[in-house]
This record gives structure tokens, sequence and C-alpha cells, in this order.
């Protein structure tokens, strides 16, 4: 069994990633599968828009954890809805702070936002997070991810956050110093807008904006400490005996590596096995040759597993089994 | 009478420590206006065309931050005089 795919403090957390059609959704399903049947309480949850998780196991997913069998449950996460639903909640938050804005139809804008950069990545991560923070529901939570690009920017997002949030914290106590440096000979200070006076917060405790930038660091620190966290997370890596695959698996080892997020194994699936030698598939053969050894010398002291390409397409839960048997054992 | 001439001599003094107290904050009024200006252009920095933190941060900060774009507001409008300002900080006529 594999150590760094079993719960130790509280939950587990493993992010299968990889390049689009590898076998991601294929191989995280077969693993929750096989977890679930050693008895641990299992959630598997794909936060790929394209949704084929549903496809593998058969069955029809909604964004609520589904039981499927005895301790395992499953959910597919509607990113349209999650992106409407977060630009909802900005956007309620500044209707009511700028009440005069109503008029000039906000909703136009927020709109058009749900297409602006980045947008995706932050219900993205905002999604994690919730899920994260009833963790303690689960014994391991398995997520099935966009392909590596996508994801690899969820994942660098807690660390770019904790350094702008740590930045911004910065500017602020330095202007909040002063404010009390000059407030200790002045007195209050304050501040007129539209005839309405304002006193300026000097204190840390009763600056709005102090508060809430802490909030939101602690916020993004939750999720940071938990995937950088080896006895809590675990990356899988899956991959196709072929360069491009294997190029994009580097490149995700090297950036996971700068962002402290433990990367464990690599499945590499679709391995072509023959008895007699075919002519035909000859040169495919040894180029599959060629990449297996390339694995081997680039990923020293990661687990590697092979699986071989089957005579069928692997779904169901019978056949699930069978392949998270393989990956979970070696 | 000499009741008003103590008055006047409050008065006075009171001014003149008055104006000995604006003349010692001068200088870190003016440093954290310059902060809160800095911190206003850093949230908003996508405007200007600087990289900007996290959309949610931004979002989040915004409705607080009445003060600092008031505070950036008059630093773009008092910008052709910048030196005006930092001389007269300095008494330089």
């Amino acid at each position: 069994m594999k150590e760094f795919l079993l719960p130790k403090e509280n939950f587990r957390t493993v992010f299968v990633i990889g390049k689009g059609g590898v076998g991601k959704t294929t191989t995280s399903a077969a693993l929750a599968v096989a977890l679930a049947k050693k008895g641990y309480k299992t959630l598997i949850v794909s936060l790929d828009p394209a949704h084929n998780l549903g496809d593998v196991f058969m069955t029809k997913l909604s964004d609520k954890p589904k039981m499927l069998t005895e301790n395992l449950y499953a959910s597919e996460l509607d990113m349209e809805k999650l992106i409407k639903s977060y630009l909802k909640h900005l956007e309620n938050n500044l209707k009511n702070m700028y009440r005069y804005l109503t008029v000039i139809n906000l909703e136009k804008y927020f709109e058009v936002l749900s297409f602006s950069p980045g947008i995706e990545e932050y219900a993205t991560l905002e999604a994690v997070r919730n899920i994260l923070l009833e963790g303690d529901q689960w014994d391991i939570i398995v997520f099935d991810t966009p392909p590596t690009g996508l994801t690899l920017r969820v994942l660098a997002l807690p660390k770019i956050s904790l350094i702008w949030a740590d930045k911004l914290i910065e500017i602020r106590k330095k202007i909040l110093e002063r404010r009390r440096m000059v407030a200790k000979i002045q007195g209050d200070q304050k501040f007129v807008l539209e005839g309405q006076e304002f006193t300026l917060p000097k204190d840390e405790e009763e600056d709005p904006v102090m508060k809430e930038l802490r909030k939101y660091r602690e916020e993004v620190k939750f999720v940071e400490d938990v995937i950088t966290d080896p006895e809590k997370t675990s990356v899988i890596a899956v991959m196709n005996p072929e360069m491009l695959p294997f190029y994009e698996t580097q490149r995700a080892y090297e950036s996971l590596k700068k962002f402290r997020v433990p990367f464990n194994m690599i499945v590499v699936n679709k391995v072509i096995t023959v008895e007699r030698e075919i002519p035909e598939i000859k040169v495919k053969l040894d180029a599959q040759e060629k990449v297996l050894g390339e694995i081997e010398r680039e990923f020293r002291g990661i687990e590697i597993i092979e699986v071989p390409m089957f005579p069928q397409e692997p779904r169901g839960l019978e056949w699930l089994e069978k392949l998270g048997g393989m990956i979970l054992e070696g | 009478m000499p009741k008003r001439i103590l008055e006047d001599i409050h008065a006075f003094l009171r001014g003149f420590g008055g104006a000995f107290k604006h003349q010692s904050t001068e200088y870190i009024e003016f440093e954290a206006r310059e902060l809160e200006n800095v911190f206003a252009l850093v949230i908003m920095g996508s405007f200007v065309g600087i990289p900007s933190p996290p959309t949610t941060l931004v979002v989040r900060l915004m409705p607080h931050m009445v003060r600092e774009m008031y505070v950036m507001q008059q630093r773009a409008v008092d910008m052709d005089d910048i030196f005006g300002e930092i001389a007269g900080m300095f008494d330089i006529d």
C-alpha cells in the first residue's frame, strides 16, 4: 500500500494532474474506488469543466456528493455555476457598499467579468477551499483536475496571494503607524467626504482594510497549509508513454517543486505490451521504450507505475476496482 | 480688562502651539498620504497597466478604500505641481 495515499492527520487530499486526454479521470476514479474498497470514506470531486467523471462511473453526478457504493462519494463541480455565484457574491458585496452604483446597471458589467482573465482559477480555488473546509467528513478526497496548465495555476495561487497579502499588510502597517504618530500630537484625524465626517482608523483592530487583509490572508493560508503539507496532500501525475506528456509532466514537476506541493507518483497510462513482434507498430513501441527510459532517469525517487493499455476502456465499478488495485498496490 | 488680555495671550499661545504641532507632523502626514496613494495605486494597478493583486482581494478591499481613492484623486490633481508642495514643505519660496 502506498503510504502517501493514506490519511495521516484527519484527511488526505490527492490531486490527479496531467495533460488532457491521458486518463486522469479514469485513474482518479479507479483510485477512489480502490481506496473506498479498503474502507476509507472517499470523496472524488471533478474540477474539470469537461466533466467526464460521471461517464466513467456511468451515472449522473451533480455538485452535491452522491453515494455510489459503500464509502464512495462522487461529485462534479459546475464551474460555470461556481463562477456565476462567485461573481454574484462579489456583486452583492459591492452593491451594499456603493448603493449609488445600482443606477448604472452593474449587472451588465458583471456579465462581462465572468470572461475576465483569471476568474476561473479564483473560482476553482474558492471551490477547493470550501471542500477542504469540510474535509473532516472524509478520510480521503481525490480531486480530478482540469488539464495541467489551469491546475498548476490554481495550486500556485495560494502562494502568490499570500505574497500579495503580506506586501499589502506591510504598506498598511506603515500607513497606520504614521496615522498613530500624527494622532498622538494632533488628536484623532477627521476626514470629510460629501458633508459626512469620518474618523480615520489608526489601530490595526479598527481598520476595516487591515481586518479584510488579515481575513483574506488567513483563508488563503489555510489552503496553502493543506496543499504544501506532505502529511495531507499528494499529487499524482498521469501521462502516456509519449514525448509530449513527458515534457508536460516534467514542467509540472518543476513548478510544483517551486510551490512546495508534494509530488509523489507518476502513473504511466496506456503502456502497450505485445507478446510477439508486430512490425507495423515497431516504431511506436521503440518510442514508448525510449520515453519509459527517460521517465526512470528523470524522476528518481518518485514512484512510477505502468498501467497497460486495456482491450476495452475501463468503465464501471468492476473495471475501476481492478485498475485502482494496480495503482494502489503497484 | 485683564481677563481679556489673559484670554488673548492664551489664544495666541494656542495658535503658536498649534502651528508648532502642525509643523511637527507635517512630514509624517505627507508620508502617510503618499503611502495611502501607493496603497490605492497597487490595488487598482490594472487601471494604469501594472500587475494587480488577486481580483478577489481587490474587490474585497475596495469598499473600505474611500479615503485612499480620495487621496489618489487629489494626487492626480496636484500632480502638475508636486515640486511646489515639496518646496512648500521645506519652506522654499
